[in-house]
């Protein structure tokens, strides 16, 4: 009799991840589930041993899914498998009945020992691949890389400051250079500085990260950050900064170890400081085309900090993106 | 090449990099101090190797530059930090008598962390640049743009706002108007028979008795009113937060000052009065050219109604 494992996670490429890392010579039967609502269907169903649970979905989330199981008294046997490496996203499935918390990218010895812990049969069967009816789009596989770095980046900032970070499904587009325009335009109407922009280079990917500060509560970064001092224009400067330093700075490195390469990062500029955005903007309007570009929400949860992360990429960067995800994607 | 000469090649490389490089352990002491900080520092590497940094370095902010090294020996991650949030980190001074620019060299510093063998950063690295030049011309084009907006919106002969950005000005309060509901009032006003002014004295004469109205107005404003000189004669003040009642204080004793006001030109004794029309922002004005209107065709009635003195719209 195989254990009835349902792999939920809204990334394909990330089933796609997970299910290579299944031992191979276990007899096990695999789902797959793209939300939290369609894992509770199969549960409800009678149709799941072992559920391996991602956290950050559309439709229903890991800790909504976990509530339902509660409320309808079913106890299906849980490992959380996420990027959202907070200690406290960690406490909190724990609390909800999950019976063991995997970060990504997953680690295949890891994800054995705790199946093992769970008793699931580990008779030997002919080894199958498990990946291989899955298909996978680009911007999926964008949208997971980037996921599993801004979860990094949240659990630094978590670890540093005591907090939680709230954390959304990344976007992945093009960006028209219209919407760049009215991105760093919308930073101009502030009477404070409220964002910084970073270039980023390494292994033929290049790019340039804009932190924008939605409507800058330099009073709840403060308070967040430890800061005693009176809240001028050169405190809120270093706050900006020191916020800049982590989530950028995480933010890149999560991509690039992934990846497998190192970004060399520039020194931050600040807009609105020596650098006008309406200069920026009629110097590069005519430059800028069509860009890949992720973008992250970042919010803390008690605090009223709102803040998005764009990581826009170069045209040039995007073929050997693209082959660095392939890789990714066939890695055995 | 063995790799005995690789490493000492990349040794002699960042000894004669024009960028510092300095090695903290956990406790700042300096364990690397190369060629670039030895020549700016006047110490050399043996002099410094071992001793706490900021004692060495009392100028350094000891506990602004260990809060950024504190974050990066924890999260493993790097900070970076730019002259913008403190110029000069180390106090080194400007060595070029001929093509410096400022007294004191300007920095931007990154901080890596450097992991022993457990992986648990034992050390930090200081990335220390040298952005003198780029500092001073960012300043000076800063400090020259922020002079060239000043004058493009300047009115020469007053120094009051020129017409265009006291329009805007309008256009500003009128849509916070709209938002707060507060109150303020719209204050036209021109020169009584400014053309016999003219006329009889010259040009030059009319020049000085618009200045000295100007000077007038001026000494009479809160800092929040906004004064422009609106046409040749004319004048506009929008009264930030006040009602009618209280403009009409405001532009009872400007009139009053300058009925007293005696302008001297080339010896001859000049005196003049000058008309008021004031409107306060009511909700049913449309935009800001309809309040000008409404202050205008107030100043028309103290016109029509014997000049010197001073009208408030619709009463």
């Amino acid at each position: 009799m195989p254990t009835r494992l349902v792999i939920c996670d809204d990334s394909g490429m990330a089933r796609k991840q997970i299910a290579r890392a299944l031992p191979p010579q276990w007899d096990l039967h695999v789902e797959f589930a793209a939300d939290g609502r369609e894992a509770l269907e199969l549960v409800r169903a009678g149709r799941v041993d072992v559920l391996l649970l991602d956290l950050t979905m559309p439709v229903m989330d890991g800790y909504e899914t976990l509530q339902a199981f509660k409320a309808e008294g079913l106890a299906p046997k849980v490992i959380v498998v996420s990027g959202d490496v907070q200690p406290n996203a960690r406490k909190r499935v724990l609390e909800l009945g999950a019976l063991d918390f995997l970060k990504k990218p997953l680690d295949p010895a890891q994800l054995e020992q705790a199946l093992t812990r769970l008793g699931v049969n580990a008779a030997p069967v002919p080894e199958v691949r498990r990946d291989l009816a899955l298909q996978v789009d680009f911007r999926d596989c964008y949208r997971e890389v980037a996921n599993v770095a801004m979860g990094q980046a949240a659990d630094l900032l978590a670890r540093l400051l005591d907090v939680f970070v709230i954390l959304p499904v990344p976007n992945v587009n093009m960006l028209e250079a219209g919407e760049l325009q009215m991105a760093l335009k919308s930073t101009e109407d502030y009477d404070t500085i409220s964002a910084v922009c970073q270039g980023y280079i390494g292994s033929g990917i290049a790019g340039e990260a804009l932190l924008i500060f939605n409507d800058a509560s330099f009073k709840d970064i403060a308070r967040l950050m430890n800061f005693h001092g009176k809240l001028d224009a050169t405190a809120e400067l270093e706050l900006l900064m020191d916020t800049a330093n982590i989530l950028i700075g995480a933010c890149l490195k999560g991509i690039a170890d992934q990846l497998d390469i190192r970004f060399s990062q520039g020194h931050p500029t600040v807009l609105g400081r020596h650098c006008k955005v309406s200069d920026l903007l009629a110097a590069n309007a005519g430059r800028w085309r069509e860009t890949l570009a992720i973008e992250i929400n970042y919010r803390i949860e008690d605090y009223n900090i709102n803040c998005d992360l764009l990581l826009l990429f170069t045209a040039d960067s995007i073929q050997t993106f693209n082959g660095k995800i392939a890789h990714l994607l066939d890695a055995a | 090449m063995s790799t005995m000469t690789e490493f000492h090649w990349t040794l002699e490389v960042l000894q004669n990099l024009d960028v510092g490089l300095v090695v903290l352990d956990r406790d700042y002491q300096i364990q690397v101090w190369n060629g670039f900080m030895e020549n700016h520092s006047g110490l050399s590497a043996s002099e410094v190797r071992g001793h706490d940094l900021f004692a060495l370095f009392p100028e350094i902010p000891e506990e602004w530059l260990k809060h950024k090294a504190q974050t990066v020996f924890l999260l493993n991650n790097r900070a970076f930090t730019i002259w913008e949030q403190q110029p000069h980190v180390f106090p080194f001074r400007n060595y070029r008598p001929i093509t410096g620019t400022a007294e004191f060299m300007y920095q931007n510093i990154t901080i890596i962390p450097l992991t022993s063998m457990s992986g648990e950063v034992s050390h930090i690295c200081l990335i220390v640049y040298d952005v003198t030049d780029i500092a001073v011309s960012k300043q000076a084009l800063t400090s020259a743009n922020q002079q060239l907006e000043r004058l493009s919106r300047t009115d020469r002969l007053t120094e009051l706002n020129n017409r265009g950005y006291w329009e805007e000005c309008v256009v500003r309060e009128f849509r916070r108007q709209q938002r707060s509901g507060q109150k303020s009032t719209l204050v036209m006003f021109d020169i009584d028979h400014f053309k016999q002014v003219n006329d009889r004295y010259g040009h030059p004469a009319g020049d000085a008795v618009i200045r000295a109205v100007s000077q007038v107005l001026r000494r009479n404003l809160r800092d929040s009113d906004i004064a422009g000189r609106y046409g040749g004669e004319e004048f506009g003040v929008v009264l930030i937060n006040t009602d009618a009642p209280s403009a009409l204080y405001f532009a009872e004793r400007l009139r009053k000052t300058v009925q007293a006001l005696t302008v001297t030109h080339d010896d001859q004794a000049i005196q003049f009065t000058i008309s008021l029309g004031l409107a306060e922002l009511a909700a049913e004005v449309e935009d800001h050219k309809e309040w000008i209107a409404r202050a205008d065709k107030a100043l028309y009635q103290a016109k029509e109604g014997g000049r010197n003195r001073s009208c408030v719209f619709g009463e």
